[in-house]
């Protein structure tokens, strides 16, 4: 039904039936989620080390095949912290490409792909 | 054990054996796994001291197999110590908070996972049409969430909390916009008074009036679009977009019918 209305009125009303509901939310693009994660592991960094990668799958979250490769060599726990993803070609893929082809689980940058 | 065993043992059926240990299991596992469960022997059992394993042993045992003169990893091998688990748990709030604080990788992946989309939402909706300064946006929304991070007490769910750093973040954008000078049509006399009133039907679908609303505020004045954004979908009064523009409120007030008049006619044309 339509009904006149005036000024202020039916923009707010414009408003409120405009505001997203949680199942219209529309998705973030993935290469873009890929380099603001990028960015805050930079910026974690910059202010200490990352939790190593054996404190992280002890605190229950799994780690992608490169981390586990480094999880499980006899090395202190200085390395295990280091951020490997800035030298991994998943994140430079996941950066440049939307849902870049990375299909190894637990990667963070496949995480983040839109499928 | 024949070729044909290879791949049908189960965990529950094998029994660890006991010289080795979940670490070796798990060096087995991400060598062979490439390779589809193909060992290098003398890389994978180089005998530690202490460790008396003999690869018949773990083939009597169920962890290997023979095939062809060529040494494989049972799927009961493959399978130990590497329980499957979900990529990204979903915590709640302050547990996530806490591990994202603790600068774990896998936390912080899941905190952007989370909140990325109602985010990303927001802010693409509050800067038609600039939607090429969506992006820088986004991401400064989550880089000032990690710098005042430490600072979230869970008075609000982290996704209000985080739409409230967004909504600053819009905010100082509308803010920069209308303090440049304005065209010259916006400073020139009073808008003409409309003709037809506005009609707004409730009945049509949320989505087809969003898309409606969108289409218009893109093709309006960037100026125009931006204060009918701060004015109406973000309820700032014209008095605090003064304030935050160092203009008069009545020459806010000349904006925003500008801008009303022109959004109308649009309304009345699409």
């Amino acid at each position: 039904m339509s009904k006149p209305m005036t000024d202020d009125s039916f923009f707010e009303k414009l408003s409120e039936a405009t505001q997203p509901a949680d199942g219209t939310l529309a998705q973030a693009p993935s290469r873009l989620k890929a380099r603001v994660y990028s960015a805050l592991l930079s910026q974690q960094t910059a202010s200490g080390p990352l939790l190593s990668v054996s404190a992280t799958e002890a605190s229950g979250r799994s780690l992608c095949v490169f981390e586990k490769a480094v999880e499980v060599l006899p090395v202190g726990e200085g390395i295990k912290a280091l951020n490997f993803c800035r030298v991994c070609h998943a994140r430079v893929a996941a950066e440049k490409m939307e849902n870049a082809p990375i299909y190894w689980p637990h990667c963070p940058y496949s995480e983040f792909q839109n499928r | 054990m024949s070729a044909t065993d290879h791949g049908n043992h189960h965990v529950s059926e094998v029994e660890v054996p006991p010289p080795i240990s979940i670490r070796k299991l798990r060096v087995m596992h991400l060598l062979s796994r490439p390779l589809g469960g193909l060992l290098c022997a003398s890389l994978v059992f180089p005998a530690a001291e202490g460790e008396t394993t003999r690869i018949s042993d773990l083939i009597d045992r169920g962890w290997l197999c023979r095939i062809g003169g060529w040494i494989f990893l049972s799927n009961a091998a493959q399978s130990a110590g590497t329980e499957p688990r979900t990529a990204l748990p979903i915590s709640d709030d302050a547990t996530l908070v806490a591990a994202v604080l603790r600068r774990d990788r896998k936390a912080t992946a899941e905190f952007l996972s989370l909140h990325a989309d109602p985010v990303y939402t927001y802010v693409r909706n509050r800067l038609i049409p600039r939607t090429d300064l969506v992006e820088d946006v986004f991401q400064d929304v989550f880089l000032a969430a990690w710098q005042g991070l430490a600072g979230f007490r869970g008075a609000s769910s982290l996704r209000s909390w985080l739409l409230g750093i967004a909504r600053h973040k819009v905010e100082d954008y509308y803010r920069l916009k209308l303090r440049e000078p304005l065209p010259i049509e916006t400073e020139e006399g009073e808008p003409l008074p409309l003709a037809v009133e506005p009609e707004f039907d409730e009945a049509v679908d949320q989505e087809r009036l969003t898309e409606k609303v969108r289409q218009i505020l893109s093709t309006l004045p960037e100026v125009y679009s931006l204060a009918l954004l701060w004015r109406y979908w973000e309820n700032r009064s014209a008095s605090e977009m003064a304030a935050g523009t160092g203009r008069t409120e009545k020459a806010v007030e000349r904006i925003l019918a500008r801008a009303r008049e022109q959004f109308r006619l649009r309304w009345r044309d699409e």
